[in-house]
């Protein structure tokens, strides 16, 4: 299932976007080596501040599976601003009706193979028709997706072939990332839902989601520590500043933990 | 924060709420708004269709600064119906207002995001039922995002808001380790031609980023070359 967190109601999704901040840092950091920053176990970057729409994917029990990124291309995005390489020279494209998706990834760890639900093929389909679905409704569309050769591969194998490219295969650390076109017609989406074998609405409520996610950590620990914690949490003025101040509280709560644990 | 009516000028006037009038008919709409804060000075610029009693209470009571419908959409990438603010507690207090001017609550605000950091806001608002609206707003949503860039692009581009985008106030030593940095010397190498500590380099580049809405040094560069502030090195 798919939930989307935006500026609007992120103060309520906290952990489910630290997850997502995490599953970056493992899939983009160690598995595809990509020089990206990675801070206290989150792949956080400049863009993350810009106030952009994730695309969640969520098992059954609301871990978090997958995930992407959306900005406008109107305004500051990566392929104008960082992935200017792929462009190679030519500035990029700009329109009302195009978003740009970024940090597009799925969770090995948690997936398995073949088809059914609970594999990264199934995982990166329902992503796909999630993204294209909410940008439709939204009345865009296209969607410029910066990926890596790997996943390219994917898309085309999962009946989701781009329409078209935009500059060429640049290096990226170790790999190579290319930016691909896709549009969100009632075509292509059908397509992708046939092909996985999608049924029914892929998003989920706010309400459900908030329901059964873990509540805030229960800090153990003095008043005036849980203060503490809250007050950076509450002056943080980032994202990588709010990871840090979560971290911190968790650690807290960890030491808190274990004291007693000795203790007993 | 000022709010400016940009009917009040004469170029407004002509053009601008003609062309919501334009929207409201053709898409079959009740009402229709334009607002954008400038990033550098934040000062809000709108225009709208609403009537004149309204108008003059909004200015007056200066909702803007609490008008859900311009603060939380702004941080959207995708049109915000207004469904999704009512729990904000702004939206009633606007809203209350709106009611005994008879105006509707069903409506939604499009957020555009333009290259310079800046967002314009494109709202419309419509007197039907709300399951008459969610058709209605499927059919013209494609229609909306392209009226919305176009009333943003006619805003930015005239001359009350470009004069200040135009000439972001650097000074001097901003503009200075600007141009170092476009002739191609690091930070440490500008610390040293001017005689400060690199970290003041990166304190004024930090803010000549911020004034001229940069993400990057090299976007701010790139811009401060655009608007003839430096060469290109």
């Amino acid at each position: 299932m798919i939930l989307v967190i935006d500026a609007l109601n992120k103060d309520r999704f906290g952990t489910v976007l630290d997850d997502v901040f995490k599953l970056r840092a493992r899939v983009f950091g160690e598995r595809m080596g990509w020089d990206v920053n990675i801070q206290n176990g989150r792949e956080i970057d400049e863009f993350d501040e810009l106030d952009p729409a994730y695309v969640v994917s969520l098992d059954d029990s609301y871990n978090v599976i997958g995930c992407a990124r959306l900005l406008q291309t109107v305004g500051p995005h990566m392929l104008s601003d960082v992935f200017y390489d792929i462009l190679d020279g030519e500035p990029p494209l700009r329109s009302v009706t195009m978003w740009e998706s970024t940090r597009f990834c799925v969770d090995h760890n948690r997936l398995g193979r073949g088809k059914d639900k609970n594999s990264v093929s199934y995982t990166t389909s329902e992503l796909m028709v999630g993204i294209l679905e909410y940008a439709r409704e939204s009345g865009i569309s296209d969607i410029i997706t910066v990926i890596d050769p790997i996943m390219d591969r994917v898309l085309k194998r999962s009946d989701n072939t781009p329409y078209g490219y935009v500059g060429k295969t640049a290096d990226m650390g170790k790999v190579k990332a290319l930016a691909a076109l896709i549009d969100s017609t009632e075509e292509r989406i059908s397509r992708v839902r046939a092909f996985a074998e999608i049924q029914g609405d892929v998003f989920v409520s706010e309400d459900e989601v908030e329901a059964n996610i873990q509540p805030p950590i229960h800090l153990d620990m003095s008043d005036s520590l849980r203060e503490y914690c809250f007050e950076q949490l509450e002056s943080a003025n980032s994202e990588r500043e709010r990871a840090a101040a979560r971290a911190l509280q968790q650690a807290i709560a960890g030491m808190a933990q274990s004291r007693r644990g000795i203790n007993a | 924060m000022d709010l400016i009516d940009l009917a009040s000028t004469p170029e407004g006037r002509r053009d601008f709420v003609g062309q919501l009038h334009d929207v409201c008919e053709k898409l079959e709409l009740d009402y229709a708004s334009y607002a954008s804060a400038n990033p550098v000075t934040g000062t809000v610029h709108a225009f709208t269709n609403y009537p004149d009693a309204w108008k003059s209470h909004y200015m007056e009571h200066e909702l803007h600064m609490k008008d859900p419908t311009l603060k939380a959409a702004s941080r959207s990438i995708a049109p915000v119906d207004w469904k999704r603010l009512e729990k904000d507690t702004n939206f009633s207090k606007v809203f209350h207002q709106a009611h005994d001017f008879n105006l509707p609550d069903v409506g939604l605000t499009i957020p555009i995001r333009g290259p310079f950091g800046e967002t314009g806001l494109f709202s419309v608002s419509s007197t039907l039922s709300l399951p008459n609206w969610k058709k209605l707003k499927s059919k013209v949503i494609g229609n909306l995002q392209a009226a919305a860039v176009y009333m943003h692009d006619r805003v930015m581009n005239s001359e009350t808001i470009m004069q200040t985008l135009r000439y972001p106030t650097l000074s001097s030593r901003e503009i200075e380790i600007l141009q170092w940095v476009a002739l191609g010397k690091s930070q440490q190498d500008i610390g040293d031609i001017l005689s400060i500590s690199p970290r003041t380099v990166e304190v004024h580049l930090r803010s000549s980023r911020e004034k001229l809405c940069a993400v990057t040094t090299a976007q701010a560069v790139g811009r401060a070359v655009s608007l003839g502030m430096i060469d290109p090195g």
